[in-house]
């Protein structure tokens, strides 16, 4: 069976001959760039310079060697964004931090002493905006061609020869997530309980920016067919939900909605989806508007039990993630053993009947150990086996 | 007017409403001081225990959170003097921010908000703070300290955050309360913290646990 056949399988609620095992699918499954370093050095593979995929998180591409080490089963092909857009990094004057601004003038800065990821300083519609601020506001160009520039051959590659599942990317964060970013979180927040209005026709912008860049993906690709496409919106915290089911159905599951049904109407690709958090008062919701998947199964996070998600909604999503709690289980202050315990908790949890692919909580972190992650990779190769 | 009407408008976060609200109830005689510890700071109490029932979440928290601004607005000139009470006593002095590598600022903000509107004086460090600026804080005569950090990476940076008060001699003098998505209480009991919270609003109750 290869990697592609396993992760279909899987994705189609049928056991194969393990459970996939993903690291770098997507760059919310990924490694950060500090510990895929020294997960190199610990398996004994060559130095080489780290190419970093995703910037603000400071993600690793993962190396073929790695992957065939490993037997990773997914695979990434997209350029998430910036196409003819090149990243001007600076210093601010006091030397703390680096700094630069994205392709939608959001402003991001990292601490040069001991920062791990950058993060938001400016958002370009903060503050008191007007309807013809959100018009003026230009958007990068989502149909640019140097972005879609190589991406059929990549695909066919990854599919004909390697034989992994294809996994294809957003041109940006979701739509709920650019919504704050552009207006920052306070403004973001309070305007979605004062003025949906506003939150409405910004939304609305976003998703029309969405639509026509998979559009394009969609005649590039030209019958290729992608296996999954993966979507995001966090929409949740530690505790609970950021903002009210009621308000997630009234103003934005009818973008989701609209936006799925388009990618469904296009493509057999099963749609991944990523939210943060306790998201588990959603998931009906996101069932309902054709999620096929789900991500990264916040373990920790309330009401996010692995047995009960899986008892209470395995038949309808598949998890992708959830196979180790990154929070409490995973980073350098925990052993080796404690790691195997927890992988083999979340694996009894969640693999039996298929429906799951195996991955960390969202990234691994920068301060995970390489002995962990192997701990984590040998428990999945011993008790990962399906014995149908 | 009834007081009731001003509290219904915090809580439902009527902002448009406030400063007409509150210039009526002046009208009608009801001193400052009352306005602000009956109507506004019990209704950002009642905001807060709706925030933990999970009825409120963050967007309604933060419209509720303006209109009692607006209102304090209007009222600040009135009040006998900024951090004094009627009864003598001064309010209690907070600082806050978020320990050194961590930019995550919403959950502190929260936070900050709803101390202030219990009627805390709070000094908000911002982001990336540095030991120094918390203990500079200390000695410009803050009783809470408040630490908040996002990541299971930058958590890591309260331990010496603490550890720092203690070499420069000033831990005895505060209270320090830590918080933020990836903390729990072992992990404050681990590092020397006198409290955690979960949220902004058991932040509050702690808050004033700590200092009574």
């Amino acid at each position: 069976m290869d990697s592609r056949e396993r992760v279909l399988l899987t994705l189609n609620h049928k056991e194969p001959d393990r459970v996939p095992y993903d690291m770098g699918g997507t760059v919310v499954t990924g490694i950060q760039a500090k510990a895929y370093s020294r997960l190199r050095k610990y398996l004994g593979l060559p130095e080489k310079e780290i190419v970093i995929i995703d910037i603000l998180q400071q993600l690793a591409q993962v190396d073929e060697d790695v992957m065939e080490r490993m037997g990773l089963d997914c695979k990434n092909i997209s350029p998430r964004s910036t196409a003819s857009f090149k990243i001007d990094l600076k210093l601010t004057p006091d030397g703390r931090y680096s700094y630069f601004y994205d392709e939608y003038q959001v402003g991001w800065r990292m601490p040069v002493d001991g920062g791990m990821y950058y993060d938001m300083f400016h958002h370009p519609l903060s503050g008191n905006i007007t309807e013809e601020d959100v018009d003026r506001y230009t958007l990068p160009d989502p149909i640019d061609p140097s972005r879609f520039g190589g991406l059929p051959e990549a695909a066919r590659k990854v599919l004909d020869e390697e034989k992994r599942a294809l996994v294809i990317g957003n041109i940006s964060a979701g739509i709920f997530e650019l919504y704050l970013w552009t207006r920052g979180f306070k403004d973001g927040y309070t305007e979605w309980a004062e003025n949906p209005t506003m939150a409405k026709k910004i939304l609305r912008k976003y998703s029309d920016l969405q639509l026509a860049y998979w559009e394009r993906m969609f005649q590039v690709m030209d019958g290729i067919p992608i296996d999954v496409v993966q979507m995001a919106d966090d929409l949740a915290g530690q505790n609970g939900m950021l903002i009210s089911p009621v308000s997630y159905r009234r103003l934005l599951k009818p973008f989701h909605k609209e936006m799925f049904d388009y990618i469904h109407s296009k493509t057999d690709a099963k749609i991944f989806f990523h939210s943060c958090g306790s998201i588990r008062p959603l998931i009906p919701d996101l069932i309902e508007v054709g999620v096929d998947i789900l991500n990264p199964v916040q373990v920790s996070a309330a009401n996010m039990d692995s047995a009960a998600l899986k008892r209470d909604f395995g038949k309808d999503i598949c998890f992708w993630g959830g196979g180790v709690d990154t929070q409490n289980a995973l980073d350098e202050r925990h052993t080796p053993d404690e790691v195997r315990a927890d992988v083999r908790k979340r694996l009894q949890d969640l693999m039996p009947g298929g429906g799951f692919v195996f991955n960390t909580v969202h990234n691994i972190q920068g301060n995970v150990p390489p002995e962990n992650i192997m701990a984590m990779w040998e428990t999945v190769q011993e008790c990962g086996v399906y014995h149908n | 007017m009834e007081l009731k009407t001003i509290y219904d408008a915090v809580v439902n976060g009527d902002v448009q409403e406030m400063q007409k609200l509150i210039q009526e109830a002046l009208a009608d005689g009801i001193p400052a001081e009352t306005i602000l510890h009956e109507a506004l700071i019990s209704a950002m109490t009642q905001v807060g225990c709706l925030f933990e029932a999970q009825e409120y979440y963050v967007p309604e928290m933060l419209v509720s959170a303006k209109a009692m601004q607006t209102g304090m607005q209007s009222l600040k000139p009135l009040l006998a003097s900024e951090g004094t009470r009627s009864d003598g006593k001064s309010n209690p002095k907070a600082a806050f921010g978020t320990v050194k590598g961590d930019l995550h600022d919403i959950g502190k903000d929260l936070v900050i908000i709803m101390l202030e509107g219990a009627g805390f004086q709070v000094t908000d460090l911002g982001v990336d703070v540095s030991p120094e600026k918390f203990i500079q804080a200390i000695d410009d005569g803050a009783q809470l300290i408040g630490l908040s950090a996002m990541l299971t990476t930058t958590m890591l940076n309260m331990k010496g955050t603490i550890e720092a008060f203690q070499v420069a001699g000033v831990r005895d003098r505060v209270k320090v309360l830590v918080g933020g998505a990836p903390l729990n209480q072992s992990y404050a009991d681990h590092i020397g913290a006198d409290g955690f919270a979960k949220d902004a609003s058991s932040a509050i109750r702690k808050a004033k646990e700590l200092l009574q």
